[in-house]
């Protein structure tokens, strides 16, 4: 009574066993063998017969014959074998067959202590590289610095070009629509205490001081950094930083110091552009909601904010620049072989810097306040 | 040239494969293949050579029908290779990429479950029992399984690959470059590994390689692509070319090691 099988067009499998004699019919393959396995599930054998016979067999596969030795291991005889399924046969039954090994299970909990234990110590490691990296920047750009020639100009504006230049669309507009952001939240606190021609000193204050520079540090850390970390962490992987070496030069010298000296000259510049942006922002926001001219807007600015306040904005991005591109240059020469890794730096130089430049500008206003700046 | 002469014979009176007719790859204006045909009987192994530079790995990518010709067709198994359904393709054809092209953030078993997982219906316990057949046959230990891409040697990630290649029993096995990269034991090693399986489960193997030894040792036919034309024959009767490459690649100094291999070999069987 040979079972039906499902589909008459794609191979089928069917086994007849009539309790004394049991033989295979049809095609014995990766396909199917689930097939196989659940009418064997569905009816297990009678335990009466112990050969097999394979002479209805009309293809066999090394899955399938995986399957077949597996039953001669356990004791039944495979009769009837064709000649083109015994080379088959002798070389997988030939193969010493080892189950993959298992990988380790760990608790849950057990993980959670290993996995803090590990954040802890790579923090630590981590603040001890930035520390280390930053040193061997400033070392490394001072050195160029006195040196002319390893000062890499043509390197330098090429990164000018494309951290700064490239830059400037993104980082206006980004400008413009935080100072409408900033003017419409200001309009609505004011208003009910008819103080809204304030909104001006608000805007124009918070874009010179914070917002023109931050905006840009974050753009720049998402932008660059990341673009750092990943234009040196495919040269690692493809042993590009080891040829530097050999060849006696210092990757800190033609990779680093250019990319760190672009930045630090791209970014205080792009700030004082999204500045601009930020307070033409204000200027259309004023007059949407204020009905505030051009002129008049100007005016007003001019008496709400000071020279103090462009430079407090403008002396923060060359420091911020610096670490955003230490993080960016430090994780890519941490790339370690796979393209993986590659990605996974990236990710944490751009987390980093950007949680670098916010940390920083705490720290800047904590500092401009007690200088009274 | 393997054990018994019937079985060859029975092999030149088969229908091909694969074929390949009128095939022509540019790139802008550089012509790279001028309609090359091409047949490739079941259980063959024929290897492709060429120059640097000659559309070797191009070719190997038309034919699996990972780059569309700009001209001409490939049929495999009779039917035309872009009319081929991905999981048919994926039990038709296996290739081993230069480097191994092992996806790197999985497991050397779970990149070789990943075609059992996408088109069987297996169950995970047998995948891996599976999985660990397919690295004993490619000549890796179980204990390979568990270790990642980035943790095997070149020798290894070729073995890996070829396990990989080899997940779904495909009729037609590609190899690009096998034996490139490797010491001169492990690439024989890999060489003895394709004949096993040519043997064993009458696998028909397409190579692309310079590797003279492997060329002369272990391939039935060999097709050479010279000037953007390709030409397949027996070793015997292209060493009689006269084409000034092809003469010059089969009579080089490297070529005398290969043919004394090629000799110690034949003495064997």
């Amino acid at each position: 009574m040979p079972r039906a099988s499902s589909a008459s067009a794609s191979p089928s499998i069917a086994i007849d066993d009539d309790g004394a004699h049991a033989a295979l019919k049809g095609a014995l393959g990766i396909h199917t063998l689930p097939e196989l396995e659940a009418s064997l599930k569905a009816r297990p054998s009678k335990g009466k017969s112990r050969a097999l016979d394979l002479s209805g067999l009309t293809e066999l596969d090394t899955p399938g014959a995986l399957f077949l030795c597996a039953l001669r291991k356990d004791g039944v005889d495979l009769i009837g074998v064709r000649p083109e399924h015994q080379a088959l046969l002798d070389l997988v039954g030939g193969l010493d067959l080892k189950p993959l090994p298992k990988v380790a299970q760990i608790p849950p909990w057990r993980q959670l202590v290993i996995e803090l234990g590990k954040g802890g110590d790579a923090a630590w490691h981590d603040a001890f590289d930035i520390l280390t990296f930053t040193g061997r920047a400033v070392n490394a750009i001072g050195r160029a610095l006195v040196h002319w020639r390893a000062l890499r100009l043509p390197s330098i504006s090429r990164h000018v070009e494309e951290t700064g230049i490239h830059a400037l669309p993104i980082v206006g507009l980004m400008a413009v629509m935080i100072a409408v952001v900033i003017g419409y939240q200001s309009v609505a606190q004011l208003r009910p205490f008819g103080g809204e021609e304030f909104t001006i000193n608000l805007v124009a204050v918070s874009v010179l001081r914070e917002m023109g520079v931050l905006i840009t540090a974050i753009m720049v850390a998402g932008r660059s950094g990341s673009a750092f970390a990943a234009e040196i962490g495919v040269m690692k992987t493809r042993e590009e930083i080891d040829a530097l070496q050999v060849m006696g030069i210092e990757p800190m010298e033609v990779l680093v110091v250019p990319r760190l000296i672009a930045l630090i000259i791209a970014l205080p510049l792009l700030t004082f552009f999204a500045d601009v942006m930020g307070l033409l922002g204000g200027a259309a926001i004023s007059k949407v909601l204020l009905d505030v001219s051009l002129l008049q807007y100007l005016d007003r600015v001019r008496h709400a904010a000071d020279i103090h306040d462009l430079f407090v904005g403008l002396v923060k991005a060359p420091v911020f620049a610096f670490f955003v591109g230490v993080i960016g240059c430090m994780h890519g020469l941490r790339v370690s072989g796979s393209a993986e890794s590659v990605g996974e730096e990236t990710t944490r130089a751009v987390v980093k810097a950007i949680f670098l430049v916010i940390v920083l500008d705490a720290l800047f206003s904590v500092l401009f306040e007690k200088l009274g700046i | 040239m393997s054990a018994a002469e019937p079985p060859a014979k029975a092999r030149d009176r088969a229908e091909p494969i694969l074929s390949a007719r009128g095939i022509v790859n540019r790139f802008g204006k550089q012509l790279v293949h001028d309609r090359i045909g091409l047949d490739i009987r079941p259980g063959e192994i024929v290897g492709i050579a060429g120059g640097s530079g000659s559309g070797k790995s191009v070719l190997l990518k038309t034919l699996t029908g990972l780059r569309r010709p700009d001209a001409g067709e490939v049929q495999v198994n009779g039917k035309k290779v872009e009319t081929i359904g991905p999981a048919e393709k994926a039990s038709l054809i296996g290739v081993l990429f230069q480097q191994g092209a092992l996806f790197s953030s999985l497991s050397v078993a779970e990149n070789i479950m990943l075609p059992m997982r996408e088109h069987t219906a297996l169950l995970p316990e047998d995948q891996a029992r599976i999985a660990a057949m397919k690295l004993e046959l490619s000549g890796l230990p179980a204990e390979t399984g568990i270790k990642f891409p980035s943790q095997l040697s070149g020798g290894m990630v070729k073995r890996a690959a070829l396990a990989r290649a080899l997940a779904l029993d495909p009729r037609i096995l590609f190899l690009d470059e096998p034996t490139s990269d490797l010491d001169p034991l492990t690439a024989s090693g890999i060489d003895a590994l394709i004949v096993k399986l040519n043997h064993s489960l009458g696998i028909t193997v397409v190579i692309v390689t310079h590797d003279l030894t492997t060329l002369f040792t272990i391939c039935h036919r060999i097709a050479v692509i010279v000037d953007k034309k390709l030409r397949i024959d027996t070793l015997e009767k292209l060493m009689q070319s006269d084409q000034p490459w092809i003469h010059d690649f089969l009579h080089g100094p490297r070529a005398e090691g290969a043919m004394a291999a090629r000799k110690q070999n034949h003495g064997n069987r």
